[in-house]
């Protein structure tokens, strides 16, 4: 038996699924219309007013970045990808395979794909969290009121089954979100042969900050830049794939170490003012780990400030990269420039975020590293902002088609 | 060996007071930081990187520790690949790592003699007949030694004559025990086993039997978390064992390969008791500061024994609390921990929901 949450919560057998999936799949509708956008700004009410999802800051988030005026500014973008000669259609149905960690992910993705047209089949993970439940909740809600219910599916099935297998054969679009692990694991199972199938890696990302301007900062600018820091690396445990596990201090300094102790200070203040905790294991597993680059010599100096913040400096940026902690485990290293950062980048860095940089430098940065990583270069503040545009794929152009039409 | 071991070792072993252990430990400790900073790379980088470098301990709280799976994560030995005799591993459940711990020669010696100390302790200076509670099978093949196995092996040096309580399948071997316990016409004897096995496969299939085993002394360790999940506490497993039994002399120790030779020995009031070379620290989860008497946290062990390996301050993953006993008594220290169970595992949610989802 399969449970679904849409259009109610229920069980249903792998028959009966995909029978429903069938006509799921004739169901597209045209990108961009007025009613999608409704649709959508209709959720984003919902979960603003809801109390669940209001004091979580990252479905807050979501509820703004799903506000009408903000889809319909991403319609008018998505249109305006089309030529004069070219009509958009919808790609057919889609199938969002949704990560278990950044558990938002699988709203952004699904709304994208609703304002393309598309008719979505959303496979939700097991450890999700209880208020990923409500959000699916508002959800359903909202599809009902729309008579929308028929289009979109929320669910749970077993990976690697028949199950799997049929249901994919029928997809004209996957997206799958996960790491390399599930994208090698879950592309093993084709799609319908003209289908595009997308997966999201595994990814890492840093953050920069340039010493003179945090060196000229105030406190007020000092104490904003923290709580920024704190919103993207500890939303999700520093588990997500956009969440800094690196700062690289840019530029000369003489005393770095006390620029860095003072923003570890602040950082240390949003941390309690926020109340944020993780297990005690944790803590140990971060110090294991410290001790861990200390012995290999990827570092020289650990710094344990609390339970939720152990630093270490490192010796080889990329090295530290790789080896994560999580819930609060940040490296550090120092940058003379910007292209010494560029010479660090591989292709599973994503998200770079900053500050004090101006945009000449910042495109130097990007031209440097020239697609081998980094494909997203956005203010430290920013680094969960889902984006349209994400590790360098517009999936609004790739959840469409496009028809051509010439008279003569 | 260090010259603090060899005093700690001279007097009754576990009958220091804390205020008698604390200088020559510190001392003994320091002196060990220095042999392990000296001689073994990676620790030296964790000290010089995470306890700002080499400085002689003020007090026992201060001593630089190394949390227990650094054990697996690094192979870490203060001697030449050359002067490793054997290395012992930690158990561990199929796929996951183990710890892994080096012993010269030197250090075994070390370990056996100041074994032997803390059991004399209990059995007494001569070697008794040894009843064990598993079956030979466990130590047999060399290929497959466990850490079971080698618990069994390293106990049975301090005892003789040993007979097996268990069949190669674990059950009961009543015939063995019979002759066993007919050999020693009411003499004294030593036994050993998991405190698991002692439960399931000793008093649970033996105690119809009206076995008389007044004259036994049981020495058990391994843990507590089976036992807790059938709701059997230290006091009810005495009581039934002493019930059913007779047995009255019974020795619940905490201990670690990653201190092999080290036993916190249960004495009055059901408390582990650290040996004169050893002591414990308790250790608040969210501040990681040493945490007053009563007060639950992570146990810290401290011992004088690790000579070829860095394994003299080790932060573990247990819990537990330490407790002051009032009142004198000559045999036993003034300080004891109850282990409380594991630190609860807890990984943070990654990205993937596949790897292990499959089928």
């Amino acid at each position: 038996m399969i449970s679904i949450c849409s259009p109610v919560p229920r069980t249903i057998d792998a028959s009966d699924f995909m029978d429903h999936v069938r006509e799921m799949a004739k169901q597209p509708s045209q990108p961009f219309s007025d009613e999608l956008v409704m649709l959508l700004g209709t959720i984003s009410s919902e979960l603003l007013r809801n109390p669940v999802m209001r004091a979580l800051p990252q479905y807050v988030a979501l509820g703004y970045w799903l506000r009408a005026a903000a889809v319909r500014a991403l319609a008018e973008e998505g249109r305006s990808g089309f030529g004069p000669h070219e009509i958009a259609a919808a790609r057919g149905l889609a199938l969002h395979l949704p990560p278990s960690n950044v558990d938002t992910i699988f709203v952004y993705s699904w709304a994208l794909s609703v304002l393309a047209g598309n008719a979505n089949i959303v496979r939700l993970p097991a450890t999700f969290s209880p208020a990923a439940r409500t959000a699916v909740e508002i959800i359903v809600d909202a599809l009902n009121n729309a008579g929308e219910e028929n289009r979109h599916l929320f669910c749970s099935y077993p990976y690697g089954g028949d199950l799997e297998r049929s249901l994919s054969s029928l997809c004209d679009l996957r997206i799958i979100w996960g790491g390399d692990a599930k994208v090698d694991a879950v592309s093993r199972v084709p799609i319908r042969p003209d289908g595009l199938s997308i997966g999201f890696s595994d990814r890492h990302s840093l953050a920069l900050i340039a010493v003179p301007a945090y060196a000229q900062a105030d406190d007020r600018i000092r104490d904003e830049l923290a709580t920024k820091l704190f919103n993207d690396a500890y939303w999700f445990d520093q588990m997500g794939c956009s969440s800094p596990r690196l700062l690289g201090w840019v530029g000369a300094s003489s005393d770095l170490d006390a620029l860095s102790k003072d923003l570890y200070r602040r950082l240390g203040g949003v941390i309690q003012s926020k109340s944020y905790a993780v297990e005690p294991a944790v803590a140990v597993s971060k110090l294991v780990l410290t001790n861990d680059l200390l012995a290999e010599g990827w570092a020289r100096h650990g710094v344990r400030y609390s339970n939720e913040l152990q630093v270490v400096d490192v010796a080889e940026p990329a090295v530290a990269l790789e080896k994560h902690g999580g819930g609060g485990f940040f490296s550090q290293s120092r940058f003379a420039t910007l292209a010494d950062v560029a010479a660090i980048a591989t292709r599973k860095l994503q998200t770079i975020t900053h500050f004090g940089f101006d945009e000449d430098q910042l495109t130097s940065l990007a031209r440097a590293i020239a697609g081998r990583g980094g494909y997203r270069i956005v203010p430290i503040g920013q680094a969960l902002n889902f984006a349209p545009t994400w590790d360098g794929v517009p999936l609004l152009s790739h959840m469409t088609r496009r028809v051509s039409v010439h008279a003569k | 060996m260090i010259p603090e071991l060899d005093e700690a070792l001279a007097g009754a072993p576990y009958s220091w007071r804390e205020s008698d252990r604390e200088q020559l430990l510190l001392s003994g400790l320091n002196r060990l930081t220095e042999l392990h900073y000296e001689k073994c790379v990676p620790y030296r980088r964790i000290i010089d990187g995470y306890w700002d470098g080499l400085t002689a301990a003020a007090h026992l709280a201060e001593v630089p520790y190394l949390p227990v799976s650094n054990f697996k994560t690094q192979l870490l030995q203060s001697v030449s690949d050359a002067d490793v005799r054997v290395t012992l591993t930690s158990s561990g459940t199929t796929g996951q790592a183990v710890s892994r711990v080096r012993l010269d020669s030197a250090t075994s010696t070390i370990q056996q003699r100041a074994l032997a100390n803390s059991l004399m302790h209990v059995l007494g200076k001569s070697r008794l007949p040894m009843l064990v509670v598993d079956t030979d099978a466990v130590f047999k093949d060399p290929k497959k030694m466990s850490a079971r196995g080698a618990g069994v092996l390293g106990l049975m040096r301090y005892g003789r004559d040993h007979s097996f309580a268990l069949t190669p399948e674990l059950e009961p071997d009543f015939a063995a025990v019979d002759a066993f316990l007919d050999r020693l016409n009411g003499g004294a004897f030593f036994m050993f086993g998991f405190t698991f096995m002692v439960w399931a496969k000793f008093y649970e299939q033996f105690r119809s039997r009206n076995l008389d085993l007044s004259n036994g002394i049981l020495i058990h360790s391994g843990g507590w978390k089976k036992l807790v999940e059938q709701a059997v506490s230290n006091e009810q497993f005495r009581r039934r064992l002493g019930e059913s039994f007779g047995l009255k002399r019974i020795y619940n120790f905490y201990g670690m390969v990653e201190q092999i030779g080290t036993i916190f020995l249960e004495g009055p009031g059901g408390l582990l008791y650290p040996p004169n070379f050893a002591d414990v620290i308790v250790r608040d989860t969210r501040t990681f500061e040493p945490a007053a008497p009563g007060q639950p946290g992570l146990i810290q062990v401290l011992s004088l024994l690790p000579h070829s390996y860095p394994g003299h301050s080790v932060l573990t993953e247990d819990l537990g609390v330490i407790e002051v006993r009032s009142g004198s008594n000559a045999e036993w220290g003034d300080r004891g921990i109850k282990v409380l169970g594991r630190l609860p595992r807890s990984e943070l949610r990654g990205c993937s929901d596949v790897v292990g989802m499959a089928a």
